[in-house]
């Protein structure tokens, strides 16, 4: 069942060709993580639910082919992040800007996400999403906010997004890009 | 990546195993290694390993748009979502996803998958998913769906009224599709037997949803058609014309290939039999079946046959005339399997009758010639059956019987054939050309006797009919000189008798023999049964009335009607009824083997109506509680004792309705007996002289029995189910003859 491997697969693994890039998709609820991933991939803005569970979509750009995950962000499923970790390229981590009662909540969730040893190599992007939305607080506060500073031996980036409006987004992906090619050589 | 990293990495070293290499597999960065890794976890699942603990890695896998490894994700979650309960909530998104998806197929087995998931969690999110498939425009999902219904309101009762389930499945009945129909029939019915909520109505019928029903019977699958004749039995037509109408409706069922439509559609028809008015039209029903009962007995498949034979009996006891002319159907084929054998043979003697007497009973002999001692013993009792059915065939049966013996001569072939030579006597006590044509048969061969029941049965008839015996001393010497070597239960019968002779002949005989035996008994056995009855005998003789003692020893037994076993009328009602489930074949009513903490609901409002007719004094109604009421005495032992209050309180206000004969009854309730031995508590509990004459079954066991007293068990055991209040009667008859001795 399954056990011949065609030559093009050996080929294949060999130069990394069909090969997957994973990325997963954090955040607490209603950050815009299901709308992230399907602005990404389909490219227009899809009404979303509450995702109990996860969704997942693969993607190719610029040569390369993601896996992005978009794990539920609700208090329930947060537990069960953790499944999710082995073999991730890069952690995107959505953050509701306008969120100020729960930014304190979201940078203790991102710092215990970053202890865990199957994260250590993963790079780290931050969106400080709805950016569109009035009173939402930039980047730098965000930055400031989840003590992005502190973090050490760990490539990462925070830029600031509108899901909707499907701004900064591609910004943020080049640079996830770059970052994850030059790990792979 | 940091050297320190690259160190700890390094000493980890490789790890191995198939659990870690399945694992990798799964959350592989290729696509085919996935699926290679699924497909190998499902072999290892079916092979019997146990792969849980690969849950979460599996389950990453679940959304993808590869059907194939959609299908087996979805298996492996069915199979271990019991094992990671809380994880199963991660599948959820997908679900909800794939009951939207185009495919109906797809949406199909999501529905399907999330109704099989059974954790507590899926109740929550399963209400969206399943409200869109009920009412999906694909036939193929709908009925999925409702199927999905029962498995969520046997999680979640409440859950599946309040989201409003109950009635769209209810309207899905009504459904152009017959599939869609059927399904949600059958749902409707397992959430009626889950459900324990008396104000909860989950189906009713009227006639017009059995037109509906009678509509779409022929455009369904088999198991449609299961269904819907199942739902039929269960409606009481309100007309003649209806009960009619639905007859013949289901009158072409009877044709069809699967046995089990076939009997679905015999037992609506039985069913609906009663409301039919016109007795012409009745009979004229009643001749169609016979063809598709013969149809059951002549498919390929032993089991499926059996099954059928077993359903004819049943049909037969309650229209014994139904099959009357198609006798040669059940000859036994000397293929057929053992158990196939004696069930025809069974079926056989219940056709009896005087027009075919002669072909059954040559058959029957050709049956005792066979090799299979199981067979033989069974046909020589048949043989004795038929006899005792039909006066006009005796001689000709003693003669195959006493041909038998001359031509195979072995003892299997004598002990049988003693027993049922006894029975023959016993069903025609005192005729005199009988006697003299059987008992030197026996007389012959008593060397030959070695089985209990045949030595029990012999020595019986010495004590009936003793003048018969030309060697009578000679025989009762060997029998008192071995008294001490036989089972307590001969030698009760050897007591009996040699009282019963000394009793019988004027002279002072065989006084010598009386005087040894109730020594031996008194002073030498070791039963305390058969001391006791020797002390009792002892006693009965030393009193002055020989009237009195006439009348308790040379007391006749009643003759016996049959020998072949019937069911209590209640048994079989309740058989009728579940004709073509696992009780037919069983021949034991479904409440007697199912788990009772699934009915214990339904058993308690029964027996609160049965309290209700008990009022109006009806016997039958007596007898079908008392049996209730040991069933929950043995039910709430085993389950739990704090319902004994409600059942203790019920059973004191009937006491006040029935006056005596319900209090010996009450004392029955209170003790937890198995219902196989009733008779026994009875009559222990009644009176406890009673034991000393009426010591042992095994004596009633074989309506031998040894005197007066044993009378009324003996006749007991001769049903299947023993009745109490029969028992009750007859002890007490038992009774006033013995206070009128002392």
């Amino acid at each position: 069942m399954g056990q011949v491997i065609s030559f093009a697969n050996i080929f294949g693994k060999l130069w990394g060709v069909n090969k997957e890039v994973r990325i997963l998709i954090l955040g607490l609820d209603g950050a815009g993580k299901t709308t992230i991933l399907y602005r990404l991939q389909m490219g227009e803005v899809v009404t979303t639910k509450p995702t109990i569970g996860f969704n997942v979509e693969t993607l190719k750009y610029k040569n390369l082919t993601l896996n992005i995950w978009d794990l539920g962000g609700q208090t329930s499923i947060r537990p069960y992040w953790r499944c999710y970790y082995s073999n991730t390229a890069a952690v995107i981590f959505v953050v509701d800007s306008t969120d100020k009662d729960r930014i304190d909540v979201a940078c203790k969730e991102l710092h215990l996400m970053l202890k865990e040893e199957e994260l250590t190599e993963s790079t780290l992007l931050v969106f400080a999403n709805k950016q569109d939305q009035p009173g939402a607080m930039s980047a730098a506060e965000v930055s400031q906010a989840l003590s992005l500073t502190e973090l050490k031996d760990r490539s990462w980036s925070i830029v600031a997004s509108s899901a909707i409006k499907g701004e900064g987004l591609t910004e943020g992906l080049d640079w996830l890009m770059d970052v994850i090619k030059e790990e792979q050589l | 990546m940091s050297l320190e990293k690259k160190i700890r990495k390094f000493l980890q070293g490789p790890k191995k195993g198939e659990a870690y290499e399945l694992r990798s597999g799964l959350v592989s960065q290729y696509k085919y290694e996935r699926k290679d890794a699924i497909q190998r976890v499902i072999q290892a699942m079916t092979v019997g390993k146990d792969v849980s603990s690969l849950f979460p890695d599996v389950l990453k896998n679940i959304a993808t748009y590869d059907l194939e490894q959609k299908k087996l994700v979805y298996l492996y979650l069915m199979n271990y979502a019991k094992s990671h309960p809380e994880l199963c909530i991660l599948a959820v998104n997908t679900f909800v996803q794939d009951t939207e998806d185009p495919n109906p197929l797809i949406r199909a087995l999501a529905i399907r998958t999330m109704g099989c998931v059974r954790v507590a969690r899926m109740v929550d999110f399963i209400e969206i998913p399943l409200k869109r498939t009920l009412s999906d425009d694909n036939p193929y999902v709908r009925k999925t769906a409702a199927i999905c219904v029962a498995k969520l309101f046997d999680l979640s009762p409440k859950a599946c009224v309040e989201f409003g389930f109950l009635d769209q499945l209810r309207g899905l009945i009504k459904d152009s599709n017959p599939m869609v129909v059927a399904n949600a029939l059958n749902s409707l019915f397992e959430i009626k037997d889950m459900n324990v909520d008396s104000s909860l109505v989950v189906l009713e019928f009227d006639s017009e949803l059995i037109k509906t029903l009678l509509m779409c019977l022929n455009e369904c699958t088999e198991w449609g058609r299961i269904t819907i004749l199942d739902t039929l039995t269960k409606y009481e037509a309100s007309s003649s014309e209806e009960a009619s109408h639905i007859i013949d409706r289901a009158t072409p069922q009877l044709q069809h290939a699967n046995p089990s439509v076939v009997l679905s559609s015999i037992k609506v028809i039985l069913h609906h039999l009663g409301s039919v008015k016109m007795p012409a039209q009745r009979s004229a029903i009643l001749k169609k079946l016979s063809s598709p009962l013969v149809s059951l007995v002549s498919s390929s498949i032993p089991e499926a046959q059996y099954v059928g034979l077993k359903n004819i009996r049943i049909i037969l006891e309650k229209y014994p005339q139904i099959l009357s002319k198609e006798l040669r159907v059940f000859f036994i084929k000397y293929s057929d399997p053992l158990y196939l054998k004696l069930e025809k043979l069974e079926i056989m003697v219940r056709l009896a009758n005087e027009s075919n007497s002669t072909l059954l009973l040559s058959e029957l002999k050709e049956y005792a010639m066979e090799f299979e001692s199981a067979l033989v013993i069974k046909a020589i009792k048949s043989i004795g059956s038929v006899a005792i059915k039909l006066p006009d065939c005796v001689i000709k049966a003693v003669n195959i019987l006493s041909g038998l013996i001359d031509q195979r001569g072995d003892s299997l072939i004598v002990n049988e054939t003693t027993t049922v030579f006894t029975n023959i006597l016993r069903r025609y006590p005192g005729k005199n050309d009988y006697i003299t044509l059987i008992v030197p048969i026996i007389s012959a061969h008593v060397s030959e006797i070695n089985k209990s029941e045949a030595t029990a049965s012999y020595i019986w008839l010495f004590g009936e009919y003793p003048k018969y015996f030309s060697n009578l001393k000679d025989h009762l010497d060997s029998l008192v000189d071995k008294f001490l070597e036989y089972e307590s239960s001969i030698q009760l019968h050897i007591l009996t008798s040699v009282v019963k002779i000394n009793m019988a002949s004027s002279s002072n005989k065989y006084s010598n023999h009386l005087q040894r035996v109730l020594e031996l008994a008194t002073k030498e056995c070791e039963s305390a049964d058969v001391r006791d009855k020797a002390y009792i005998y002892w006693r009965l003789l030393s009193s002055t009335s020989t009237d009195s003692q006439k009348k308790v020893i040379l007391a006749k037994l009643p003759p016996i009607e049959t020998t072949i076993p019937s069911f209590n009328p209640v048994v079989l009602e309740h058989l009728i009824k579940e004709l073509s489930t696992l009780s037919s074949v069983y021949h034991r009513p479904s409440y007697t083997f199912i788990d009772p903490s699934v009915y214990s609901p339904v058993n308690e409002v029964q027996h609160k109506e049965v309290a209700k007719n008990g009022k109006s004094g009806n016997m039958q109604d007596l007898t079908n509680l008392a049996k209730q009421e040991i069933i929950n005495a043995k039910n709430e032992n085993l389950l739990d004792l704090d319902d004994n209050d409600a059942d203790d309180d019920s059973s004191s206000t009937k006491s006040n309705n029935e006056a005596s004969l319900l209090d010996e009854l009450n004392d029955l309730f209170s003790t937890p007996a198995p219902q196989g031995q009733n008779a026994q508590t009875s009559s222990t509990s009644t009176n406890d002289i009673l034991s000393l004459f009426g010591p042992n079954t095994a004596t009633a066991n074989q309506n031998t029995s040894t005197g007066d007293v044993n009378r009324g068990l003996s006749d007991l055991n001769l049903n299947a189910a023993p009745s109490n209040s029969n028992t009750q009667q007859k002890t007490d008859k038992v009774n006033n003859d013995l206070l009128d001795l002392f």
